[in-house]
């Protein structure tokens, strides 16, 4: 088995990376209003941190898998740090929807739809990881961590909603 | 006269808290430089450490331009851990310039620069600045712990970053 396999929260911090390198682009490509090199200063920040996301979850998901298939003593160790990279990737994702809806109600109406659209992606980003997070198998339904990823999750979907309403 | 040029006047002038100050401020740089740029560690990066700020203290009268305060100390520095490199004979020289030393010396320098420009900013865009991007705190957290509304800490952050690319200009 691979030391660094690619599940979803791999795919969900690499979508939103993506998102955030989009929301970057956009905030430094549209003039005239102050904060934008700002604003892509923190999107481009949050792509870093949703790239080192995305290895350690991979690390740990295989570590998991890994520690399950062997029936190992580390398995409840193992476990909840699969747990926890998904929902520090669910968190970060929604600041990637809350850049994004600042650049989409700032921004050159050209390129609003993108920034729009890059609250889309890391809003099912933010979803997945939380889903993620509530899937672990040591993880019961009333654990605060999983409260915390849906919050987050939330939070980027009503970042989202200003996002895809700004300009309209 | 800038703030350097004046820690060397005090210094040369006898102020012994002047020559704490100077520890204080550069002992961080002199270290990331022994450790980071010559990969000197424990006792061989105490004992460059030392000889470093000895020879601050035996030669500072010789600095021609006291604005130049902190390449004059990379230099010192780059110098004994040279030294001490050859010394020891474990590592040529000249394959430690090789291996991005000077590189990683102008991203210290850059990092301290950002240091003491982040140090004359408000006491709350120093806060948001350090939650965000060294501490990795989320919007939402950094909302939380400060009491401010989530909505308003990105916006918040870019204003910091603005005041922050002023002092650079």
């Amino acid at each position: 088995m691979s030391s660094s396999l690619h599940g979803a929260g791999y795919a969900a911090a690499q979508t939103a990376a993506a998102a955030a390198r989009l929301v970057a682009a956009v905030a430094r490509d549209s003039t005239g209003w102050d904060g934008a090199a700002g604003v892509a200063a923190q999107a481009n920040a949050l792509a870093v941190r949703l790239d080192e996301l995305a290895t350690e979850d991979a690390e740990v998901f295989a570590a998991a898998l890994g520690a399950l298939a062997a029936g190992s003593r580390d398995l409840p160790m193992r476990m909840a740090r699969a747990a926890e990279v998904p929902l520090e990737i669910a968190r970060t994702a929604a600041d990637v929807c809350e850049a994004a809806a600042l650049v989409s109600e700032r921004c050159d109406g050209l390129l609003r739809a993108d920034a729009a659209a890059s609250a889309a992606l890391a809003s099912g980003s933010a979803l997945a990881a939380a889903q993620l997070v509530r899937a672990n198998l040591l993880v019961a339904p009333d654990d605060p961590r999983v409260t915390q990823a849906f919050r987050a999750a939330d939070d980027a979907r009503a970042s989202t909603l200003r996002a895809l309403d700004a300009g309209s | 006269m800038g703030a350097d040029a004046q820690l060397v006047e005090r210094c040369l002038a006898g102020d012994q808290a002047a020559w704490n100050e100077l520890v204080e401020i550069y002992s961080r740089y002199v270290y990331a430089i022994v450790s980071k740029g010559f990969r000197l560690h424990g006792e061989d990066a105490e004992d460059a450490f030392q000889e470093v700020f000895l020879r601050i203290y035996d030669r500072l009268g010789t600095l021609r331009n006291p604005e130049a305060l902190r390449p004059w100390i990379a230099q010192l520095t780059r110098r004994v851990c040279l030294d001490r490199l050859a010394a020891s004979g474990r590592e040529e020289p000249a394959e430690i310039e090789a291996a991005g030393t000077e590189r990683t010396v102008e991203e210290l320098d850059e990092a301290f620069s950002v240091r003491e420009a982040l140090a004359e900013l408000s006491e709350e865009c120093q806060e948001v600045l350090d939650r965000f991007f060294c501490r990795d705190e989320s919007y939402r957290t950094i909302g939380e712990e400060l009491g401010l509304p989530s909505g308003t800490i990105a916006s918040r952050i870019s204003r910091c970053l603005e005041k922050l690319r002023e002092r650079f200009e």
